[in-house]
């Protein structure tokens, strides 16, 4: 106890003196430990005011506004909210209305929250308080007009979410409901025509078709949250009645952290890649020692607990994780169980790289973020060894390490419960992802191996599709804007509507590029905007992801644009570079095309200009160019075999 | 006991735990406020596993109520 007491007090010393040093990563990590270590309040309250003291130059945070609408108190969730979103590397500047004041903060344009400027807002009303017939005198309406209220909140959510979107680009955030506790016709309500279940359900439903037809606002899962915990946990009665605040003051960190999940999300801080041990940690025990037939997997306790973390793993990587493996083993060890053990869910296949030798863990996480072209700080790292852990923290403190608890069948709440991975979409590309790295590292072997880059290049066998954005290539291209920082000229952002408006726009040219190769599709991986006016072709965006680098893609890119200038009559192209901390690999991209740098700004951008008279940008040899036309143009695929 | 009072004490309202004394009261303090206050409790609660009546929070308004309180429920 004495000892928890002194670590406890170091962990607050050792924070405080690394955010006043500016130490961001270690600051976070004592914090984390302060706040993750029970989920009490308390800790919260002291980081939130101790961030709060420091000047926004000392620590690189991310800011974020963030406005508060609701129809209880809430404002006791500020402090986790602002603690959890330091975890996250965000200063979070809190705008809270006043109580119970939702409708008129989003109906009137003059309203302190259009004045906020939020980025987020978060519409968080309580079932009873939009409903209250329906959870509160529903036996009086049952013979009657019993979706009166249900009637009601459709029409009202539907205006006030024009409204909003009227006014205002941020994001918005509203809670679906949890049905009341009671049901007032106890274990009957499933069986009468519209049950109070039932209709909350009804209203989940609506508020979900609205919510998916609109751009940038989501449902936040509150129902799923209250099931989680249980209402019997969630709700604190006598709050509720004496400080009109529902939520039981341990479950605050919780709903604080369920909206956190979407402020990663829309900052891109979302973890792509997850590094995962493997004795101990995919099976029980240690094959090196037991033996493939020792080892804990199967059908039984705990073998069943570990094929059920794998399967939640698997699960990650159907919806775009990319999954690598860091284990101090012996290959053949390892071998031998993905190859003969009956009960392995994982296979070889999912694993885009593997590191499996006896060296230092965060060597085989460095290498593994080379080798996948990603960033130590989209990469989480679970292992059960608390050393391994430590040492992996301390090298690198911007990966995310998850130390599994002593059960296994604990491991997955410890892998999911902080939405790690969580983004706002789900595109074609992530569902493939996994083969798509797994491409990326074959067509690296076959670079090794080719004599010339002009060989790799012909070997690759590439096929580069240009086509205008389509409806269903809409919400990619936004993501692509969003996503890719390394090869961007502009690295403008634009939303899925902001794309749309463009592509309807004749002025505007908005081509996505999909790029195919002897390993397969690797789907959309790069984008053009660019706009003709007074015998110019503009380009405004010029990106890549980073899995087609280094394979020529750019020229094809820039000849495609060439192409289309001559076609509609431009005689030279213009073109913007902004230089940021990441776009170091696309800098040079005009410079090496024969482009012209007609200035330089003080910030370093620059412009640039490139005549076509002098000659325009012809397709690399190697390369199959498809072109691809919407309806709108003459239908006709053209294919230049060359 | 006294020394995780003063602890969430200052957490919550922002204080220094050495400043904590026998004469900490609500009114004395500025950041200790009626939300805060709330939140205070609530925090205790969570702390030391109990649970408070509504009776019992309106009367924990200076550091040696707090303690006699708590000290009641142990």
């Amino acid at each position: 106890m004495i000892h928890e007491a002194q670590t406890e007090q170091s962990t607050r010393q050792a924070f405080l003196v690394a955010l006043n040093a500016g130490s961001l990563v270690e600051a976070q990590l004592a914090a984390r430990n302060l706040a993750i270590k029970d989920c009490n309040a308390a800790p919260f309250s002291f980081i939130r005011n101790a961030v709060a003291k420091t000047s926004p130059e000392t620590l690189p945070l991310k800011p974020l506004k963030v406005a508060l609408l609701s129809s209880f108190s809430i404002e006791f969730v500020h402090d986790s909210l602002v603690a959890m979103g330091f975890l996250d590397g965000l200063r979070i500047e809190i705008y809270q209305a006043g109580f119970g004041q939702f409708r008129q903060e989003i109906l009137n344009p003059k309203s302190g929250l259009y004045a906020f400027e939020p980025d987020v807002v978060i519409m968080a009303v309580e079932g009873i308080d939009w409903m209250p017939t329906l959870y509160r005198d529903y036996l009086d309406v049952i013979d009657g007009e019993v979706d009166k209220d249900l009637a009601e909140f459709r029409k009202e959510i539907l205006n006030l979410v024009r409204i909003f979107r009227e006014q205002s680009n941020s994001t918005l955030l509203i809670h679906n409901f949890a049905p009341p506790v009671w049901r007032q016709l106890g274990i009957l309500d499933g069986h009468v025509s519209q049950g109070q279940a039932e209709l909350l359900h009804e209203a989940n439903r609506f508020l979900y078709g609205l919510c998916r037809e609109t751009q940038g606002v989501f449902v936040l899962d509150y129902a799923g949250l209250v099931n989680r915990f249980g209402s019997k946990h969630w709700y604190d009665d006598r709050m509720t009645y004496y400080a009109r605040l529902p939520i039981s003051q341990p479950m605050l960190p919780h709903l604080a952290r369920e909206y956190t999940k979407f402020f990663r999300g829309l900052a891109g801080r979302s973890k792509k890649c997850l590094v995962v041990d493997l004795d101990n940690t995919l099976w029980g025990g240690v094959v090196g020692e037991d033996g493939v037939d020792g080892i804990q997997l199967g059908p039984d306790y705990p073998g069943n607990a570990y094929v059920a973390f794998q399967q939640a793993i698997l699960n990650l990587h159907k919806r775009g994780i990319i999954l690598a493996i860091a284990s101090k083993n012996n290959p053949a060890d390892v071998d031998e169980v993905f190859a003969k053990h009956p009960h392995m869910v994982l296979k070889k296949t999912h694993f885009a790289h593997e590191q499996i030798h006896w060296g230092l863990k965060s060597q085989s996480l460095m290498e593994i973020a080379k080798r996948l072209n990603i960033g130590l700080e989209h990469i989480v790292f679970v292992d059960d060894n608390p050393v391994e852990c430590h040492q992996v923290a301390g090298a690198f403190p911007m990966v995310t390490v998850i130390r599994l608890p002593d059960q296994p069948e604990r491991f997955i709440g410890a892998l999911l419960e902080e939405g790690l991975f969580d983004g706002l979409s789900f595109s074609q590309e992530d569902r493939n992802r996994e083969e798509l790295y797994r491409q990326v590292e074959q067509a690296e072997e076959l670079r090794g191996r080719c004599a010339s880059l002009e060989d790799f290049y012909c070997e690759l066998e590439m096929e580069v599709s240009f086509s205008p954005v389509q409806a269903n290539s809409v919400s990619r291209a936004a993501q692509l804007t969003q996503k890719t920082n390394q090869f961007n000229v502009t690295t403008i952002r634009y939303s899925d509507s902001e794309i749309a408006a463009r592509a309807r726009d004749r002025e505007w040219l908005v081509t996505t590029v999909r790029v195919k190769d002897r390993f397969g599709d690797n789907g959309i991986v790069a984008l053009m905007l660019a706009r003709f006016g007074s015998g110019e072709l503009d380009i405004d965006t010029l990106l890549m992801s980073c899995r087609v680098f280094g394979r020529t893609v750019e020229t094809a890119m820039l000849a495609y644009l060439c192409e289309q200038a001559r076609r509609r009559g431009a005689q030279r192209i213009r073109a913007r570079m902004i230089p940021t901390s990441k776009n170091a690999p696309s800098q040079g991209v005009y410079e090496t095309h024969g482009f012209q740098r007609v200035s330089v700004g003080s910030n370093g951008e620059s412009s640039w200009l490139l005549d076509l008279a002098n000659g325009a940008i012809v397709y690399p040899r190697w390369l199959k160019i498809v072109e691809e036309w919407t309806q709108a143009d003459e239908k006709s695929d053209v294919a230049h075999g060359r | 006991m006294e020394e995780r009072i003063k602890q969430i004490m200052a957490d919550v309202l922002d204080l220094d735990p050495d400043s904590i004394d026998e004469s900490t009261e609500m009114d004395a303090i500025e950041s200790w406020d009626s939300l805060n206050h709330i939140q205070l409790c609530l925090s205790l609660e969570q702390e030391f596993q109990i649970s408070l009546l509504v009776s019992e929070i309106e009367s924990m308004l200076s550091y040696p109520d707090i303690v006699q309180v708590l000290q009641g429920k142990m």
